[in-house]
């Protein structure tokens, strides 16, 4: 048991004398104050050492025992100090209401020096089981915004879950993936400056990240000018093709606006997006000290073929992606062809997306001839 | 019973034995009787029963502390009189508590000069 530093709060010189010598003799630290208002007075003077507990008498003048508890409680800084109520054989109603109020304990003003310590060591420890619990909570708190500043929101929700730990190691799930580079990048980093290349960097970045959070996408990782990002996991989402459609136009508009901006001062910079859906394995991969929340799967790979493939500006979807997001919204496309991809044996079907279609008077209007 | 000599020998007990320690607290008792007894001669004079109770609760707590067991009863009567706004024969009473902390000061300090 550490040595702890006491208040003992008393109108009598009599009882403060007293506790203060038992407490000295059970090897703590005793500071008197002759009533309520003193008390107060020395637990929130900062520039004083803090006081670990309270021992407080109840009746006194000028302000009792009751109206210093309520204090104590009323105030932010000083409501989790235990206080130990002293109370004469004849105030056990007061006692009752103290303990209501909040008194950590209380003790006869005549008290044997064992009873004493068990009691000061057993309102310590609960007001340091307290302490730490409210440290460990702040901690994790402070961990997770910082892990969402890392991750994806949805991954660090994953990680501080009831259910992370399976989840992370490991699980297979149907997703779409969405990988979305940018052409010209190479030439335009040589001719650039720097300073230019990373505040475009920056800006693209910053409007691309937008609308991954706005559409509630995973992203597995930012590599330079591509990235890629994915839907169905963690959370499930139904209608993961449709979104990943939905975000590509979305990131083709809104890089419209940029890319004119940065054609003005002579630098040609295009999208190309690729999609696909398909069966992949999620869950943590790296090696102890660098892991990420990542994907492995075929549609990955497709998907990062396809926007390989993509022409400037296009959104090049496989087949199946373009069926299960149909599914749910009307969208504007056309047939992309069959794609021959490296590592891919058999030609890929694949569809151009140039837009959302319009729900018309429950008609779903959806492929168009032609496309942008 | 003036003066309980069991609750002295545990007050002695509880603080390791340490009989000088006990004077010093004996004394702050009797200073501390002396300054309330002060105030409830004062709020008899007066006839002001609200400003009984305090040191009558004061005289009260200690006396039981040291084991004037009398003094301790009478205080504790007088005290819920006072609270209860209605203390019969104020000036007798307060007389009483007078006398009988004479009473517990010659036992405490003759107690003290046999040792």
């Amino acid at each position: 048991m550490n040595q702890a530093r006491i208040l003992v709060v008393d109108d009598t010189p009599f009882n403060r004398r007293l506790l203060v010598r038992l407490l000295e003799g059970i090897g703590h630290a005793a500071v008197e104050a002759e009533d309520g208002r003193k008390a107060l007075e020395r637990l929130r003077d900062t520039s004083a050492e803090r006081i670990d507990l309270v021992l407080l008498d109840i009746v006194m003048p000028d302000m009792d025992g009751h109206e210093t508890l309520a204090a104590l409680k009323a105030d932010d800084v000083l409501r989790d100090v235990p206080v130990i109520v002293i109370s004469g054989v004849d105030e056990l109603d007061s006692v009752v209401r103290c303990i209501r109020m909040g008194a950590a304990d209380y003790l006869p003003k005549t008290v044997d020096p064992e009873i004493l310590q068990a009691r000061i060591e057993a309102s310590l420890a609960q007001k340091r089981l307290r302490d730490n619990e409210r440290e460990l909570l702040a901690t994790i708190d402070r961990q997770r915004s910082q892990l969402a500043r890392f991750l994806s929101p949805q991954v660090a929700a994953l990680v501080s879950s009831a259910d992370g730990e399976s989840m992370l190691a490991g699980h297979r799930r149907e997703i779409t993936a969405m990988f979305c580079d940018l052409r010209n990048f190479t030439a335009f980093s040589e001719t650039a400056e720097p300073e230019e290349v990373l505040g475009f960097l920056r800006a693209y970045h910053a409007a691309m990240g937008e609308l991954i959070v706005e559409h509630e996408g995973t992203l597995e990782h930012f590599a330079g000018d591509g990235f890629m990002t994915f839907f169905n996991d963690p959370v499930l989402q139904p209608d993961h093709a449709a979104r990943a459609i939905g975000m590509a136009i979305a990131m083709r508009d809104r890089f419209a606006g940029l890319s004119a901006d940065w054609r003005r001062r002579g630098h040609i910079l295009e999208l190309g997006i690729g999609i696909a859906t398909g069966y992949a394995t999620l869950g943590r991969i790296g090696f102890e000290g660098r892991y990420d929340y990542g994907a492995i799967g075929n549609a990955i790979i497709l998907a990062s073929r396809l926007s390989s493939e993509a022409a400037p500006g296009e959104i090049l979807v496989a087949a199946r992606t373009f069926a299960e997001a149909e599914a749910d919204r009307p969208i504007l496309a056309a047939p992309g062809g069959d794609r021959t991809l490296k590592g891919f044996s058999r030609a890929v079907p694949t569809f151009l997306v140039s837009g959302l279609g319009e729900r018309v008077g429950g008609q779903e209007r959806t492929t168009e001839g032609a496309s942008t | 019973m003036t003066l309980d000599r069991d609750t002295m020998a545990r007050l002695l007990e509880i603080t390791g034995g340490d009989q000088a320690f006990i004077d010093e607290l004996v004394d702050t008792f009797l200073e501390d009787a002396s300054v309330q007894m002060d105030a409830l001669r004062a709020a008899g004079a007066a006839g002001d029963i609200d400003a009984v109770v305090r040191p009558a609760h004061s005289l009260k707590s200690n006396a039981v502390s040291v084991g004037a067991t009398v003094l301790g009863d009478l205080c504790r009567a007088l005290e819920a009189d006072a609270r209860a706004g209605n203390v019969p024969d104020l000036a007798a009473r307060i007389a009483a508590v007078e006398r009988e902390i004479d009473q517990v000061r010659q036992a405490l300090l003759g107690e003290r000069s046999a040792r």
